[in-house]
């Protein structure tokens, strides 16, 4: 790709790596050369940087793509996915799926990023609702606002919860923060 | 759509009181004046004119006296917040006349226009590109360097600007073809790192002439003891005109247009033809002593609008 034909939201290969162009701007000093100032995203890292290209620089497509998947099953390390166009299965293992396991229950619907083929990428809804497993009773009487206690969810991940939540109901937890938002009455 | 016309009418009255006639020339020809990073856009063999330059000299030549053209110019794959594929030059050409009183003629006109905004007229100042490029880059700077004298300079500007210098291959090229590419990328990285911000963060009332160019930077200026009789006006950050001693010479005039042509090689870009019919009229009958000035009639009414885009002042919808 020609470099005057940059868009924003194009996404490049660059050192081997992917980056979404979130910005740019044309500039040009008097009878200069043509300069495309671009702020890239490194589309694995997440980091942010400047570049600045020149008229008549060739640039690479970066081979990128975002497929919705949902989450089957895990087996030790690895967590099997299947694409909800072609049913194809695909397995993403624990280097790029991280701490999002302790969000990951069956049949959750995720956006896995594809470049050259391979997946480097997992995103999250932003909140998922999941099943109390264990908590502690709530202690009659004591109402004191933003007194919270540990509770254990389906994928074992444990976190705070106000105190008049109880075993088997469900709460939606804010996959970003990792935070419990609120209890979803069924 | 006042400001346009309010602008442009102001211009023409200034220019006619000022003893200047409003003159036509063709907007596809056959050679466009050879800039290093300037693309005409071609119809067929012939071009669209990147700006009325060589026809209004050629005019001059044949004894027009002084002369001025509001042209529609055509430029390739230029496009951003002060940039058009297409946009409007004001030419204008006073024979006779010093680099000093077209630079006047810049303030009148973007007095006019800025009070026809409501806004004020800017202050202006002088400011030596070789000066304080000199100051910026930590060494005095002459105008003559080499393309090897620059080269530290070079490598230190292009990290600071986030930009890969161009790839040197091992090459036979002129060393005027390798100074004039050197100077033209220190000129360039230099201006957007560090002269640009400068500019923008004096504000929009203030304007500056930027005059010393390195005799490399001259394209179709005279040449005075190494240093091009050329400035560049910018208002409040914006650049919006260009303005030369013209050169005559057309012997010097050839030689230029060729290691133009030559950048444009090691550039990548196609050279383009040079226009015999007009270095034949610089030999005979001869460009008259003259100061020009090219000025962006878009940018000075954006200007004049207060507005940050060209975008801003587009009267025509795109289609949806």
């Amino acid at each position: 790709m020609d470099v005057s034909n940059l868009k924003k939201n194009a996404k490049l290969r660059l050192d081997g790596h992917p980056y979404v162009v979130v910005d740019f701007q044309f500039v040009k000093p008097g009878k200069g050369q043509g300069l495309y100032k671009c702020r890239l995203k490194n589309m694995l890292t997440g980091s942010v940087f400047d570049r600045t290209f020149r008229s008549g620089d060739k640039l690479e497509d970066a081979d990128v793509e975002s497929r919705t998947m949902q989450f089957l099953y895990a087996t030790g390390d690895d967590y099997t996915f299947m694409d909800q166009e072609s049913y194809e299965q695909l397995e993403l293992g624990a280097s790029i799926v991280g701490d999002d396991k302790r969000f990951l229950i069956d049949q959750l619907q995720v956006d896995v990023l594809l470049y050259e083929g391979r997946a480097v990428g997992l995103t999250l809804p932003g909140h998922v609702t999941m099943t109390v497993t264990h908590c502690e009773p709530g202690v009659k009487g004591d109402t004191a606002t933003g007194a919270t206690k540990g509770a254990t969810v389906e994928t074992g991940y444990l976190v705070q919860v106000p105190l008049f939540i109880k075993e088997q109901e469900r709460i939606k937890i804010d996959t970003r923060s990792g935070d419990y938002v609120e209890r979803v009455n069924a | 759509m006042g400001l346009w016309d309010g602008v442009t009418d102001a211009l023409r009255v200034y220019l006619r009181a000022e003893g200047l006639r409003e003159v036509a020339t063709p907007t596809v020809i056959d050679a466009p004046a050879v800039e290093p990073y300037i693309e005409p856009s071609r119809i067929g063999v012939r071009f669209l004119r990147t700006s009325p330059e060589l026809a209004l000299k050629r005019l001059l030549c044949h004894g027009s006296g002084s002369i001025y053209e509001l042209a529609a110019v055509f430029r390739e794959g230029e496009s951003g917040p002060h940039h058009l594929p297409e946009f409007h030059l004001l030419e204008w050409y006073r024979v006779g006349a010093s680099l000093r009183r077209t630079m006047t003629d810049v303030e009148s006109m973007v007095a006019a226009a800025r009070q026809l905004g409501g806004g004020v007229a800017p202050r202006w100042r002088v400011v030596s590109l070789l000066e304080r490029m000199g100051e910026d880059l930590g060494r005095p700077l002459r105008g003559d360097e080499s393309a090897g004298d620059l080269a530290p300079l070079l490598a230190r500007v292009s990290s600071l600007a986030a930009v890969a210098l161009r790839r040197r291959e091992a090459t036979s090229s002129e060393e005027s073809v390798a100074r004039l590419e050197a100077w033209t990328e220190l000129y360039t990285l230099w201006s957007t790192r560090m002269f640009d911000p400068w500019l923008r963060a004096l504000g929009p009332d203030h304007a500056v002439h930027l005059v010393a160019f390195p005799a490399p930077l001259a394209a179709l200026s005279q040449v005075l003891d190494g240093v091009a009789q050329r400035f560049e006006s910018f208002v409040g950050g914006v650049e919006l005109a260009n303005g030369y001693l013209e050169l005559a010479d057309p012997t010097e005039q050839r030689r230029r247009f060729e290691a133009v042509n030559g950048l444009r090689g090691r550039a990548g870009a196609q050279p383009l033809p040079v226009d015999e019919a007009f270095l034949a009229d610089l030999r005979h009958p001869g460009l008259p002593d003259c100061a020009g000035v090219a000025l962006g009639m878009d940018r000075l009414v954006m200007v004049a609008a207060a507005a940050t885009s060209l975008a801003e002042i587009r009267y025509l919808p795109d289609r949806a």
